[in-house]
């Protein structure tokens, strides 16, 4: 369980960079774990793979919400007030725990579009084999590759657009 | 061939990937050494990728495994939740079966299997409260009403945990698995339950310390050990 939640929630945060809605993600998803695992079937490529399709169907249908629902309020530069408090809001121990540089880079990964960002997180962030993720993104190896590819070129621009270079 | 700065940017993963060979790696290198575009490029993803994979494993806050029980498997009645049930199922546990550190899931495991519930066998009706009921000795009437929910609880553990063992075995065969163990069944001076020569409780104790484990390893959190 704890193998798993450390996926879910490591994928969760990295999704969104915010620990808050991580854990309320990963909440969220342990309960539609348990609701569906009757649909579960090997066949889908073990355990781990299923339980990481899940966490990204709800990271989506969350993005997909919560995207909705900015654009019926139509409230554009209150967003930006909002992503502003969110990033000046982290606490200095998290600050510290993450390092700089890995601060800066998760923080780039949230303005990747989340088709590219789900790929980079799966592929560096979480390590996966190609296989697994295509399972996991239900798309052809090609397309796999390509979002990784694109999603690391642009977040390298994003992050010199931030002005950080690693080094 | 030569390439161009757009085919160097869509192969660009599959050469850090180590995915390009001969002739398109050596085409590769020889435009992107020298392409004032390509060049940066290829530095700063390359050390992005770098730094990807060296950043830590994200930290799971301790609070959110009690979260998931709560939402999972029904909030307790009590205000503090899960850790107020740890504490509940502790107590009930007696010394003769208090196993170390791991005296939750021995009482657990043992209160089920008091109520018929078979490791050796497993059926989920077992788990089912009713069944239980039926298979319940005098003893087993007295601590009905208060195991029910936890036989519950218990059941989906049971289901996950299933699911759980057969995907692990599904994946890998530890050498540990593959070794004859000198496991419960196997051990000198035992035998199973039809021996009259043997007392029952010795081979469900052995069930027991086997069941948990394999509850221990994939619940470690919520062995006692790691609450804090
Ligand atoms: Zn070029």
């Amino acid at each position: 369980m704890r193998r798993h939640t450390r996926r879910i929630y490591g994928i969760c945060y990295r999704f969104t960079g915010n620990r808050t809605e991580a854990e309320d993600l990963a909440q969220e998803v342990y309960l539609r774990v348990y609701r569906t695992l009757g649909s579960y079937r090997s066949a889908h490529g073990g355990f781990a793979t299923w339980v990481t399709s899940v966490t990204r169907n709800l990271l989506i249908d969350h993005y997909r919400r919560s995207k909705r629902d900015r654009v019926t309020d139509s409230l554009d530069d209150k967003m930006a007030v909002v992503e502003n408090k969110e990033s000046a809001g982290r606490r200095p121990d998290e600050q510290a725990l993450l390092g700089e540089l890995s601060l800066q880079v998760q923080n780039a990964l949230t303005k990747l579009s989340p088709e590219l960002r789900e790929a980079v997180i799966l592929r560096d962030l979480q390590q996966l084999e190609y296989a697994e993720i295509q399972t996991v993104l239900e798309v052809p190896e090609g397309t796999v590759k390509s979002r990784i590819n694109r999603g690391r070129i642009e977040l390298a621009r994003i992050l010199q657009q931030m002005g950080v270079r690693p080094a | 061939m030569t390439w161009t700065c757009d085919l160097i940017e869509a192969r660009l993963s599959d050469y850090l990937d180590g995915l390009l060979e001969g002739a398109e790696r050596s085409a590769f290198e020889a435009h992107a050494s020298s392409c004032p575009d390509c060049a940066p490029l290829l530095a700063s993803v390359r050390s992005l990728v770098r730094e990807m994979h060296a950043m830590e494993e994200v930290e799971v806050p301790p609070r959110l495994v009690y979260a998931i029980l709560d939402k999972t498997l029904g909030p307790r009645e009590t205000v503090t939740g899960w850790q107020a049930f740890l504490q509940v199922v502790r107590g009930m546990a007696t010394p003769k079966f208090a196993y170390g550190a791991a005296s939750v899931f021995a009482t657990l495991v043992i209160l089920v299997s008091s109520l018929g519930f078979s490791f050796r066998n497993p059926k989920l009706a077992d788990l089912r409260p009713t069944n239980i009921y039926h298979n319940a000795d005098r003893q087993a009437h007295l601590v009905y009403a208060r195991s029910v929910k936890y036989v519950s609880d218990l059941r989906v553990v049971y289901e996950i945990q299933s699911r759980l063992r057969q995907d692990e075995n599904n994946l890998q065969t530890t050498p540990e698995e593959v070794l004859p163990k000198s496991g419960p069944e196997k051990a000198p001076g035992q035998t199973d339950d039809r021996s009259p020569s043997q007392p029952r409780q010795q081979n469900r104790a052995n069930e027991v310390s086997r069941q948990l484990e394999l509850l221990a390893a994939e619940l470690p959190l919520m062995s006692g050990r790691d609450i804090r």
